[in-house]
């Protein structure tokens, strides 16, 4: 009898696994170049979803590293988008974005990303969708927590040079300027920066109570690591370059005291249970911590596999279900303004000095504390 | 107090430029050929130190001799793959097979190491000496100790031993030291290997306080370019004022408006003392010798640049 009911359960595996839809999703995310560590991070949290996929789905995917420079994204797509996938996890590098979208147009194949630049949305392209929050988003909170739970009424706006850093910077200077705050002093820094020495006694020599900070992770090390040795002991509001794990952990938890980030979530701080279950199966699989983008990007294919689940097997299906449904995911509740932005909250973590475990602080979604 | 903080801040950076800079001098004046991948081993420097922890987790000051012998028998390696079976080629061979070999190491950190950033150990601690409001980092005194004692030992190799004599005249004329009986093979591999070794110390001193990624490369390489144009092409000297003067610029300049209040209004906030500004005056500058004095600060006016 038993070996008669165990014959059914495989028959029943096996017609099951018949039965599923079969779809693929290439991975296109930079994993060299300055964005590696966050490429990584996307990479990630898209092969997590895909290797645990709602029941009826089988998901195969390939992933290519787009690098930094937007011609090798481009014809990364050209390749995978003539396979006809289902949809493809696409950079979250800007510039790459923003030259990848009339090729998404050409083949009508939806682009699920988590790049933050504010743009990408902003081109008329009906086959984009972001999973993170835009700048908008993000530094419309790091403003506002900065001003509203910190006090501060001169703030000095350090970013980066790149794509990443100016579309940030354009944000927090908009979100300033909506509270008619504006920065005793900004300065753009290279990625090549060593000594933060001089940006830091600027800021000092001009007056500023806060360091409002738009920089990638590595960067936003070394900004901390040089304010902390040369006891320039400002309030630090950092963009979501401090919220990865891997940057957190170049500093003692010291040099983290009274320093705050803005990010879509912050997975290792497991406010949720099943953010719990998401940080236990990343470490098992990935032997490492994840961050927001990893969450979002998790997040983002979790939305398109559970779409295929329900019927949505072609790219125009899936586009028409993305564009019009929303999911609960790990970070949030996505749904699409309309535009293809799909994220509409972040959140504040906070450092205690003590441990390189952050807080979560305080939650914004759009222009509203939660 | 803060100008001595800044300029101990451009001592400590340039010191380990300095050591980049010599490396890359070396091997330019041995070979002739520009090694494109001096930066790339810079980064692999900051990954053995990284690595060597990781296995013995002992202070970075013990691990130094072993990333010096690493690096050396790496130098080698480097001879022997992208210079002697090229050497009678045209110059633009080996700068080729130089990129090449950056970009394997390149590959080579991020697939063993990941794309995050990573720190090397401590040469001597986490510790600091404070005199008033001045810092100074444990770390950093030992750059500027290991970078200048490698750097008396370099002066005193190739000014008071036979075996720097020879080095010097494989670097003048590889020909007639070939014809005085000179080993010049041996010494130019000897060369690599000092270069390489100097650039993985380097490694080794900055991926501490600044870090370590597999695409450090290239601003490390551009950087002993950079130094040894200014400095004089193929001379060593030139390549330690070279270094000095770029972490100079990278330190001090761009804080000229802190050091001097009453600059501030007078700029009426045009960015004239950004990190940006500083890097389009020092190229601006690197422009100027290129015309008005083409061999340097202290090079000879002879030599060919590449």
């Amino acid at each position: 009898m038993k070996r008669i009911a165990a014959a059914c359960l495989l028959l029943a595996a096996f017609a099951h696994e018949a039965n599923a839809v079969e779809i693929t999703i290439p991975v296109l995310v930079p994993l060299t170049g300055f964005l590696a560590t966050e490429g990584a991070s996307q990479r990630n949290g898209a092969i997590l979803a895909m290797t645990t996929p709602p029941a009826g789905v089988s998901v195969t995917y390939d992933v290519s590293d787009t690098g930094v420079s937007p011609e090798v994204a481009v014809n990364a797509l050209e390749r995978a988008a003539g396979e006809a996938p289902l949809a493809i996890v696409a950079p979250m590098l800007g510039t790459q974005m923003l030259a990848m979208l009339p090729v998404a147009l050409e083949y009508k194949t939806p682009l699920l990303t988590i790049s933050g630049t504010a743009a990408i949305t902003r081109q008329g392209n009906p086959y984009v969708f972001r999973f993170f929050p835009d700048d908008a988003t993000t530094k419309t909170a790091q403003v506002r927590y900065a001003l509203e739970s910190k006090g501060v009424k001169r703030p000095a706006v350090i970013y980066q040079t790149t794509a990443y850093g100016q579309s940030g910077h354009a944000e927090i200077l908009k979100a300033l300027k909506r509270a008619g705050i504006p920065p005793v002093y900004e300065e753009a820094l290279d990625v090549s920066v060593k000594d933060m020495t001089p940006v830091l006694a600027k800021a000092r020599a001009a007056g500023a109570d806060a360091l409002l900070l738009h920089l990638h992770s590595g960067p936003s090390a070394l900004l901390l690591k040089a304010a902390a040795s040369g006891g320039y002991r400002l309030p630090i509001i950092a963009g979501s370059g401090l919220s990865q794990p891997s940057a957190v952990d170049l500093l003692e938890p010291s040099e983290l005291a009274d320093v705050c980030a803005e990010t879509s979530s912050s997975p290792i701080s497991a406010e949720t249970p099943a953010m719990r279950s998401f940080l236990d199966a990343y470490r098992r699989r990935f032997n490492a911590d994840p961050d927001g983008f990893a969450v979002a990007q998790y997040d983002g294919v979790g939305m398109a596999l559970e779409a295929v689940a329900k019927g949505a097997t072609t790219p125009a299906a899936l586009t028409q279900a993305l564009a019009s449904t929303s999911y609960a995911g790990l970070a949030m509740t996505y749904r699409s303004d309309g535009h293809g932005d799909m994220a509409h909250s972040a959140v504040i973590i906070c450092y205690d000095g003590k441990t390189r475990i952050p807080t979560v602080v305080a939650h914004y979604t759009n222009d509203a504390p939660d | 107090m803060f100008a001595l903080q800044l300029l101990f801040n451009a001592i400590v950076l340039g010191a380990a430029y300095a050591l980049v800079a010599l490396g890359f001098v070396l091997v330019l004046n041995a070979t002739g050929a520009v090694n494109f991948s001096q930066g790339d081993l810079v980064m692999v420097g900051g990954y053995a130190g990284l690595a060597l922890f990781t296995w013995y987790p002992a202070p970075g000051i013990l691990l130094l001799p072993l990333v010096l012998l690493g690096m050396a028998a790496l130098g080698l390696l480097v001879a022997l793959t992208a210079y002697f079976p090229l050497r009678r080629r045209p110059p633009e061979t080996v700068f080729i097979s130089t990129i090449a070999i950056g970009i394997i190491l390149q590959n080579g950190a991020n697939l063993l190491f990941g794309p995050e950033p990573k720190r090397a150990p401590a040469l001597l601690g986490e510790g600091e000496i404070r005199v008033g409001t001045l810092v100074f980092g444990l770390q950093s005194i030992a750059i500027v100790a290991v970078a200048a004692g490698l750097i008396a030992g370099l002066h005193i190799l190739f000014s008071h031993t036979q075996f720097g004599r020879r080095l010097r005249a494989t670097a003048q004329d590889r020909e007639v030291a070939s014809a005085i009986g000179i080993p010049v093979d041996f010494m130019v591999a000897a060369t690599f290997a000092v270069g390489v070794a100097l650039a993985g110390v380097a490694g080794l001193l900055l991926a501490r306080g600044f870090f370590v990624t597999p695409t450090d490369g290239a601003n490390y390489m551009l950087k002993a370019y950079v130094a040894v144009t200014i400095g004089g092409w193929g001379s060593i000297p030139g390549a330690v004022v070279g270094a000095g003067l770029i972490a100079l610029f990278e330190v001090v300049y761009p804080a000229l408006p802190a050091l001097f209040p009453a600059l501030v209004p007078a700029l009426d906030g045009l960015p004239l003392f950004s990190q940006n500004a500083s890097v389009i005056v020092l190229d601006a500058l690197i422009l100027l010798i290129l015309v008005f004095r083409p061999q340097g600060i202290l090079g000879a006016a002879t030599k060919a640049r590449a």
